[in-house]
């Protein structure tokens, strides 16, 4: 237990609340981070609007703002809402973002 | 009479002037008309041309969009940007960010448009996504531009505009000799009127003047004597009306006659012509006039100037002042005590019927007949005057 404990505290440190989160929960589920990024690319285009819409759905995610297909909601329910803070959820969403934009990449 | 002499030119000058004021409107006002016609046309051809390339752009743009649509499925794969050497591409996100761009030059982009030109010569079309593929709203696509459509476009309003403006020219001109015939005739009219009024004034004039002369005056009770002198003194100034008429009417017919005539002798008698008239307004005459002086100059002519001097201190000259005549080698000097002018109205005062003083009687053509004068033998003439001190006017010629 300790040394799984020891194991996890760096990847804890570096990677921040979207590694231990997001990415700990969506493995799990084995739900493509990668995949929902670009559904809110193709509804949400630029990345102020991205960003404000993943938090308004994370803090309060609800049927009508989801972008996952009814199947998806049907067999892994509701995203949960968040249990980080604030400042924990906008690093989150920043390292999301920055992680799958397309800006930089297009070659 | 013929139409060449003074009046007449004067006429036709003024005509002239309407003539190129209205032809002036007339050409701001079809160049304007022309412009506006040729913008229109312009813009017109324009349009005609993006919209032939549009379809063009559309399907470029739809090719365009499958290649995002594929690249954003695919992307965690293949990131190659969907190129074409066709045209040239960007896109754009909702906050009009520029996410990739293959354009010449990506920040002369207007996303608010549809088509357009630019400056540069490449028409650039904008479409506006419904899925934003790759984050993408705008797909801008940029094709360079045919410009012969400009060229011919030109071509044609330089032909086209050139063509019109000739046409409205002609038009105008023949419009303003229709509008001119009117008033050249009522001018000519006038013109002969005052000729031949002119012609008829002589005799009458003659004839007081010569008749009072031969009344003797101690022959007549004082009272009568006066009315006589009174009646000398109108006749005298008719005739210097008369006189002036007749020069400016008559003076391009009359070749002149010149001679050295005796300065001297001529101001004295015209000082003693004019010495009635100053009574009248108890003007005195102070004279400094040096013997001998010549001048080569047609006699009446120098009559007529020095009359005109002189009558000027008379009638712009105050009760009870004096006139100043001074002549010497190469100068005359005329100057009074009276209303003066301020700068303005000097440099206008030689201008025909501008007097100094509106309350004056008088035709104000006195020092326009002095200025044509002292053109045509070269002398030099000022105006020194201070407003209610008095005027001096100074004529100056060379001594050989
Ligand atoms: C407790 C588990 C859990 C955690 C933690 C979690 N998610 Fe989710 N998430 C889900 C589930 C389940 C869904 C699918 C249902 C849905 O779409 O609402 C989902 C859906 C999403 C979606 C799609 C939303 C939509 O509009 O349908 C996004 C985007 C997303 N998660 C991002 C995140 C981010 C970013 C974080 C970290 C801040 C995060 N998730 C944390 C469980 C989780």
């Amino acid at each position: 237990m300790a040394r799984f404990l020891m194991l996890l505290i760096p990847l804890i440190v570096t990677a921040g609340p979207y590694r231990y989160n997001c990415v700990a929960c969506h493995q799990r589920r084995n739900l493509s981070l990668e995949a929902l990024f670009f559904d809110y690319l193709l509804k949400y285009s630029s990345e102020r609007r991205v960003k404000a819409a993943l938090y308004s759905f994370i803090k309060h995610p609800t049927k009508k703002k989801a972008v996952a297909s009814e199947d998806v909601i049907k067999r892994e329910g509701l995203m949960p809402q968040t249990t980080l803070n604030d400042t924990d959820l906008r690093k989150a969403i920043n390292t999301y973002w920055e992680k799958y934009k397309v800006f930089g990449k297009i070659r | 009479m013929s139409a060449s002499n003074a009046t007449a030119t004067n006429i036709s000058r003024s005509e002239k002037r309407t003539l190129f004021r209205f032809l002036g409107l007339y050409t701001f006002l079809v160049v304007l008309i022309l412009g506006l016609g040729s913008t229109i046309y312009y813009n017109l051809q324009k349009d005609l041309m993006l919209q032939t390339k549009r379809l063009e752009l559309e399907e470029f743009s739809k090719e365009l969009i499958d290649g995002l649509k594929l690249l954003h499925i695919y992307f965690d794969r293949y990131r190659t940007y969907p190129r074409n050497p066709l045209y040239r591409s960007a896109i754009y996100d909702a906050d009009k960010v520029l996410i990739f761009s293959t354009l010449k030059d990506p920040k002369g982009v207007r996303l608010d448009k549809v088509i357009y030109t630019t400056p540069k010569h490449q028409i650039q079309y904008i479409h506006v996504l419904d899925s934003y593929y790759l984050g993408a709203k705008y797909v801008v696509v940029e094709i360079d531009e045919d410009r012969a459509w400009f060229y011919t476009a030109w071509r044609n309003i330089l032909l086209g505009g050139g063509a019109l403006l000739a046409l409205f020219l002609v038009a105008g001109i023949l419009l303003a000799r229709l509008l001119v015939a009117p008033m050249k005739e009522a001018m000519s009219l006038l013109d002969r009127f005052i000729k031949d009024t002119t012609h008829e004034l002589n005799t009458p004039v003659g004839a007081i003047l010569s008749n009072i002369e031969l009344i003797r005056p101690e022959r007549l009770d004082s009272s009568t004597a006066k009315k006589i002198r009174r009646i000398e003194i109108a006749a005298r100034t008719i005739s210097n009306i008369y006189k002036d008429l007749t020069y400016l009417t008559l003076h391009h017919q009359i070749a002149s006659d010149n001679q050295d005539v005796d300065m001297s002798a001529l101001v004295h008698e015209r000082i003693e012509y004019f010495r009635i008239l100053a009574e009248s307004k108890r003007i005195t005459f102070q004279t400094d006039i040096a013997p001998r002086i010549t001048l080569h100059i047609d006699a009446s002519k120098a009559a007529r100037l020095i009359d005109n001097l002189l009558s000027n201190a008379v009638k712009y000259n105050r009760r009870n002042g004096t006139i100043r005549v001074m002549l010497k080698e190469g100068e005359l000097r005329v100057a009074d005590t009276g209303i003066g002018m301020d700068e303005t109205a000097a440099k206008e005062a030689f201008k025909r019927y501008k007097r100094f003083d509106t309350a004056v009687g008088g035709f104000g053509i006195g020092l326009n007949i002095v200025a044509m004068i002292a053109k045509e033998y070269g002398l030099r003439v000022e105006i020194v005057s201070q407003k209610g001190k008095g005027t001096e006017v100074i004529v100056q010629w060379r001594v050989s």
